[in-house]
């Protein structure tokens, strides 16, 4: 099997040992062999663009490795980052099917694999298989909701410290097996700069910079290099209102 | 979230009931008048005037037509309550109604619709209780699908599926739409006081 930077790259479909628990990928036998028909592998950088907010659609990725982030620009001219995609999303969907221009620029947060499918072929594959239809409508749905969670929490999570903590905890719900682990503590990785981190709440990097100061200093969060150990969740979890 | 929490309503604090009195999903709560529908009123074969049927092939219309029911509703009427079970789309066929997302005790406006729109498909597609309230701003003509009609239909007609996936997209685009349009720092913007 081949290699790429530190990941086996998934070619064949049919042999992913993924996929059952993906919720795009599960699919048919048949429907996996026109996939792997119609689809084109790919391994990106950390840092390659996917596709560019406002482009015109050209077809969906399948994210198999790695992880992407989702960001647009506000009307203000500010880059936000919607969210992180992680390995089994299917990127791209909203606007391939809709026909409409892609509503965000998806750019790898590390070095990831993605099948891209054409728009025309993608459409064609939704509406012959039944079960793939299935799955985009479970996939719009699941990206649904997380929009109207986004949304809610524009509303409620006022202060950054706030913010940021209920970040900290969302990521907590994927902690890093360490060999050596203290009880109580989670440690979590964390490949968001702190520019990234800033846009994700919608804050500067120099709030985010001085509230994970004041976290450390509180002794809730120890953070040394990527990984970050959540030290005191309660106090965290105190801080988040909603 | 406290769904215990009446959301809020239109000036005249009406809900649609279209399933009558016996379904324990639809709690009736106190203090709101219940619109009960008619439902032998006469269908109106919607040709691809809705983002559902507008992806469709006449003869699938025709088959949806079929279960569908039309009426009027008056201002005020929640179309759709979040956090109850549905088992109906809502197509609005005209009047203008506002999608409202409920955040403790505040709401936030996800943007007002019109003729065209389907509401629902969410939580019929998912089995899951709306996030939404959809409240009529004027009255509106809508129609009614029952999910059970649909989901059969759908599950022998899989060609309907893209035309689920172009509703769900206009839903997610909504919701992305609000989120690009209010910068975070602006939090409270886009939200009021219930």
């Amino acid at each position: 099997m081949a290699m790429a930077y530190n990941f086996q790259i998934i070619e064949d479909c049919l042999k992913c040992t993924h996929r059952e628990d993906r919720l795009f990928c599960n699919l048919s036998r048949e429907a996996l062999i026109q996939m792997q028909n119609i689809k084109a592998t790919s391994v990106y950088p950390k840092g390659a663009m996917l596709c560019l907010e406002g482009q015109a659609p050209r077809g969906i990725f399948v994210l198999c490795t790695g992880r992407a982030k989702l960001s647009t620009t506000s009307s203000e001219g500010k880059s936000m980052i919607l969210r992180i995609a992680e390995p089994g999303e299917v990127l791209g969907l909203t606007a391939a099917v809709s026909g409409t221009p892609y509503e965000a620029t998806i750019e790898t947060l590390e070095p990831s694999q993605a099948n891209f499918i054409a728009q025309a072929d993608f459409v064609r594959f939704l509406q012959e298989f039944p079960d793939v239809g299935l799955r985009v409508a479970k996939q719009l749905t699941h990206n649904c909701k997380c929009a109207y969670g986004e949304v809610r929490s524009l509303g409620l999570s006022n202060s950054v410290p706030e913010k940021l903590a209920k970040l900290i905890l969302q990521w907590a719900e994927h902690p890093i097996d360490l060999s050596v682990k203290k009880p109580n503590e989670i440690s979590i990785r964390v490949t968001l700069t702190q520019e990234e981190i800033a846009q994700f709440i919608g804050t500067s990097r120099e709030t985010v910079s001085r509230v994970l100061s004041a976290f450390r200093r509180k002794n809730w969060l120890r953070v040394k290099g990527a990984t970050w150990t959540i030290l005191n969740r309660q106090q965290l979890e105190n801080l988040v209102t909603t | 979230m406290d769904h215990s929490q009446p959301a809020a309503t239109g000036k005249s604090g009406y809900y649609l009931n279209v399933t009558g009195p016996g379904d324990s999903r639809h709690s009736g709560r106190p203090g709101r008048r219940v619109i009960k529908q008619n439902m032998n009123t006469t269908s109106v074969h919607n040709e691809a005037a809705n983002e559902l049927y507008a992806m469709l092939s006449p003869a699938l219309r025709t088959e949806l037509a079929k279960h569908e029911k039309s009426m009027t509703v008056p201002e005020g009427t929640n179309l759709i309550r979040h956090g109850e079970l549905l088992d109906h789309l809502v197509i609005i066929n005209s009047g203008k109604v506002e999608v409202t997302l409920s955040c403790a005790r505040k709401q936030a406006s996800l943007g007002l619709a019109q003729g065209g729109k389907v509401f629902g498909m969410r939580a019929i597609v998912a089995g899951e209780p709306p996030e939404v309230d959809v409240i009529c701003l004027e009255s509106c003509d809508i129609s009614i699908l029952p999910r059970d009609a649909f989901l059969a239909l759908l599950k022998s007609n899989p060609e309907i599926y893209f035309a689920v996936a172009k509703v769900l997209s206009s839903d997610l685009q909504i919701a992305d739409r609000v989120l690009r349009a209010s910068s975070r720092r602006c939090a409270p913007q886009p939200i009021r006081e219930s």
